[in-house]
């Protein structure tokens, strides 16, 4: 965990900044080290260790943010970056119209650890390559599979936390993913499929309990299925859509429109606003009333389940749209006094050291209804069954959004049949979580999450986890994805 | 003005630079070993509402270690630059080599060469702190203010120190400066935009650009739905290069040799319309150009698209040896040019419009599909009407849905080169451009 020296260093910081008279600060001491295996075609093309120390020092003087950031652990740096950041804040209040009021929070002193039954970082480097490449070979053992890639990913982040408000908190967290991909060749076409283990915050049994070689073999098999299958044509289908590619629906559709930042305008200049604004809350019908979207930051092994954000606020779960009536945001201690909260609900976060803490999307997830997915899809006559993620777009007040896939199945008369290529489906937000009549029970419940959802400027990447289960949804619009269409 | 206004602390020098890497190989037992860096000084003020919503300042530093023992490679990097912290990442870099599997693919390093001489890094970038940025994002939000209408934006500015070396020999430093603004401006339900990077702040014309957000805001209000379908488009530079990024990304030559581009087959070809020419001009005083790449090799003038014909491809080392290509040609500067006679501004084009929709900007395009570059994307922050040379409306924005290998095929009219860049794209050189029958596919709320 952190060393004596961390501690010293954030005292320091912390002095500084109550010297200043700044009604309050914080430092963001971090450790990360990140190991990346990636094969491509059946050769390991890079394998990377990654270390990021650093410390970030955040003020709040007279109502107005600065922040300062800085790679050198030192009793040099930490003074000048503490008094840096002090000096921004005091520039920032100069112009400042409205005083940043910070929602409270207790005091929280804790240690939070990721439960992990194998250690990633301490499993053998070989035993890691042979996988990557034992996958490949099974990739490329399908005659018509012309590439073939596979990758391994693993993070642990040593963070220490400590507020002018009393709050010390020390974490020590992992995550991991690993996923494999073949590209096949038919006719001068190139279609790709692709299997995942969901980025979740486990050991490396996460990988050790995803069958590689199995999903390698099936995934093969797909790609080839796939560049041979006949193209979709444009119409009205109903689409039934597996938890990984809900994964992606729900956080472009719903996860980025309940930030409350957006909302706001903060984020106006680069990832845009949202339809979901502030007089809409508890009265705008988002959904069918299948639709419970919940946001959940207490759920062990989810990205976004890291006990407390970055604001020092205690991680919860709350509703997001409850019977498809859009009821709460994503907040942080800045933002959630202005619609009246009392409390924010702990979505605040940086993606390391160097980063101020935005408001993130938390772990939203679709509840389960009470159908299994062969109900779903017995009721279906003429449908798209969608797997996996594929191209995705969306405006940026997150109204029109266009979705791809990973594998697509023609559904007939309530079977899925065949595989279809070129699947793209388009729609408006609420039309289309409106037209959803059916969700699978909790048994199909899968969760699926995301390091690299792009916010703020400077760019950062945040990390949640969107669990659903397969999900119906009546008469979208569904276009071929190629030239002619 | 309380606001420091001094420069950044002492980045790493290029005396500095190879002491560290000479640190670094005398101690390493690798046939091969390559050392980077990077040494990022950075600062941000957003503002949003029409105040400052985050004021941020970042020096990070990293030093990464590439090692091979014959054929078996592996990378190790730090943030901490003390000689315990860099011995520590050569070890990690040689224990990940020598447990690696044999990669068909590896290189020695490049033999070392003289890399050419550029103006990468500006004096009054490097100069400028947190006040410099204050004052340009009060600049912004007095003008709209002014017309009581809401800036969101942000003014950046940053240093950095880049190294190579290499035990070839090979050696390569370079500062390089980025300055960067952009502004969206809301009236209401409508908004225009506008931004601009460069590697001198002192040119990022924040007035000039204010004022043509807050013309397009202004403009924007009202607007109305037209169906979806295929329009007449006049493409100002941003949206140009927002599809001209995304060609650029597909030049992968690795990707081309294996059949899996949408280029296969057609080196040699025309693929765009053939009065356009896309080349590299890394000298070019207005572009981003720099002195090397990341694995160590020369940033040349390049041609890459002639006349329409594609001529180059994106190499890495390997896929150009065993394609028997030389000079690996590099992209960070890039320069459309369309021959004949051009309209003067965007107005002209305007103006010689009988009907169209003019676009500011696209956002969140993203492929659709690979295999003929198929693209999806929004307009954003300004999208208009023209109907017999002039603006009559705004319009709600529309998805479109178009392959820039048919979009550029057929031209209507175009401007000279001007500067673009936008949240998505790096910074270019593109024309605006009229195109006829692009397709819209579906229309938005707003």
């Amino acid at each position: 965990m952190s060393t004596p020296a961390w501690d010293e260093f954030a005292e320091l910081a912390l002095k500084r900044i109550a010297k200043s008279g700044a009604e309050y600060g914080d430092i963001r001491i971090q450790d990360s080290s990140t190991e990346q295996i990636e094969g491509e075609d059946r050769r390991i093309a890079s394998v990377r260790d990654v270390k990021d120390i650093g410390f970030g020092v955040r003020v709040l003087y007279h109502g107005a943010w600065g922040f300062a950031a800085s790679s050198i652990l030192s009793l040099e740096e930490v003074p000048r970056v503490a008094d840096l950041a002090v000096e921004i804040a005091k520039g920032s209040a100069s112009v400042a119209l409205e005083k940043v009021r910070l929602a409270s929070e207790p005091v929280h002193r804790d240690r939070v650890v990721t439960p992990c039954r194998i250690d990633p970082f301490s499993v053998p480097l070989e035993k890691k390559t042979d996988l990557v490449l034992n996958t490949m070979d099974v990739l490329q053992r399908q005659s018509g599979v012309a590439r073939s890639s596979a990758s391994l990913w693993a993070r642990r982040d040593k963070t220490l936390f400590v507020s002018s408000e009393g709050s010390r908190l020390e974490f020590d967290l992992l995550a991991g993913q690993g996923e494999c991909t073949a590209t096949a060749l038919y006719e001068g076409r190139f279609a790709s499929r692709s299997f995942s283990t969901p980025y979740l915050r486990k050991g490396y049994e996460l990988i050790e309990e995803a069958d590689f070689s199995r999903e390698a073999s099936r995934v093969a098999d797909q790609a080839l299925e796939k560049v041979k299958a006949p193209a979709v044509d444009a119409g009205q289908y109903d689409l039934v859509l597996d938890p990984e590619h809900l994964s992606l629906t729900i956080h472009e559709s719903c996860g980025h429109p309940s930030e409350l930042d957006r909302a706001l305008g903060y984020e106006a200049n680069y990832a845009g606003t949202s339809f979901l604004t502030t007089e809409t809350r508890g009265n705008f019908r988002y959904g069918s009333r299948q639709v419970n979207l919940i946001a959940d930051n207490t759920e062990a092994e989810t990205l976004a389940a890291t006990g407390y954000d970055d604001d020092g606020v205690a991680c919860q779960r709350w509703d997001i749209v409850r019977h498809g009536i859009f009821v709460g945001y994503c907040t942080s201690r800045e933002t959630a006094p202005k619609i009246g909260e009392s409390r924010s609900c702990g979505s605040n976060r940086a993606d390391g050291w160097g980063n101020i803490p935005i408001v993130r999307i938390a772990n939203i997830g679709l509840e389960p209804g009470e159908a299994t997915r062969d109900q779903l899809i017995a009721d279906v006559k003429r449908g798209i069954y969608i797997e996996g993620h594929g191209s995705y777009s969306i405006d940026q007040r997150r109204y029109n959004f266009q979705f791809g896939g990973d594998a697509f199945w023609l559904i007939e008369n309530g079977r899925r049949t065949h595989m279809l290529r070129d699947v793209i489906y388009h729609g408006i937000t609420p039309e289309f979580w409106s037209s959803c009549d059916g969700v699978a029970d909790r048994s199909f419940r899968r969760r699926y999450g995301f390091i690299t959802c792009g916010k703020g400027q400077p760019g950062q990447s945040g990390w949640m986890t969107h669990a659903a289960a397969p999900a119906r949804f009546r008469r979208i619009q569904v276009i071929r994805g190629e030239g002619d269409s | 003005m309380t606001v420091l206004s001094g420069t950044w602390p002492k980045m790493t020098g290029s005396d500095e630079f190879r002491f560290l890497s000479e640190l670094v190989l005398t101690r390493s037992s690798a046939d091969h070993t390559i050392i980077s860096l990077r040494d990022h000084h950075a600062g941000t003020t957003r503002f949003a509402n029409n105040q400052v919503i985050q004021n941020v300042d970042v020096r990070r530093g990293s030093l990464a270690v590439t090692v091979a023992f014959g054929g078996r490679h592996g990378t190790a990097s730090t943030t901490d630059f003390t000689a315990g912290a860099i011995q520590d990442t050569l070890a990690r870099a040689e224990q990940i080599a020598r447990i690696s599997p044999v990669d068909p693919e590896y290189l020695p390093p490049p033999d070392p060469c003289t890399f050419p001489v550029r103006e990468t890094a500006s004096p009054e970038t490097m100069a400028a702190g947190p006040a410099k940025r204050l004052e340009y994002a009060n600049e912004a939000i007095g003008h709209c203010r002014m017309e009581n209408i809401m800036a969101a934006g942000v003014v950046s500015s940053s240093a950095t120190a880049v190294g190579i070396a290499a035990d070839t020999g090979l050696f390569g430093y370079e500062r390089r400066t980025d300055a960067r603004f952009s502004l969206t401006v809301q009236a209401g339900d409508a908004t225009g935009w506008s931004a601009a990077a460069h590697r001198s702040i002192d040119h990022l014309k924040v007035q000039e650009r204010t004022l043509v957000a807050i013309a397009k805001s202004k403009r924007g209000r009202d607007a109305y739905e037209l169906p979806a379908g295929r329009y007449s488009v006049i493409l100002e530079p941003a949206a140009v290069a927002g599809l001209w990024a995304w060609l650029i990304r597909s030049l992968d030559a690795k990707s081309y040799m294996k059949k899996t581009s949408p280029f296969a087959d057609k080196l040699g070809q025309a693929i765009v319309d053939k009065r356009l020419t896309l080349r590299n001009a890394p000298d070019h005083a207005d572009l981003l150009g720099e002195a090397f790449t990341h694995e160590g090799l020369p940033s040349t003038d390049s041609v890459w698209i002639d006349q329409g014909i594609l001529k180059q491809l994106a190499y890495d080392r390997f896929t150009a040896k065993a394609g028997g290509v030389n000079t690996i040609p590099t992209l960070e500067a890039p320069v459309l040019s369309i021959e004949g006679a051009s309209a003067h501004s965007i107005q002209d084009l305007i103006k010689s419009t009988e009907r169209g929709i003019l676009v500011t900007n696209f956002w969140y395009i993203r492929p659709v599909n690979s295999r003929d570059l198929m693209l999806t994307g929004m307009t954003r922050d300004g999208t208009f009407l023209v109907e017999k040379g002039e603006i009559v409306s705004a319009v709600k924005n529309f998805r479109f849905h178009e392959s820039p290998l048919l979009a550029f095929q057929r031209l209507s009219a175009w401007t000279t080169p001007m500067e673009a860049v936008n949240s998505e794209t790096a910074k270019m050189l593109v024309p605006a451009m009229a195109l006829p029958q692009f397709h819209f596919s579906s229309v938005t709320r707003f």
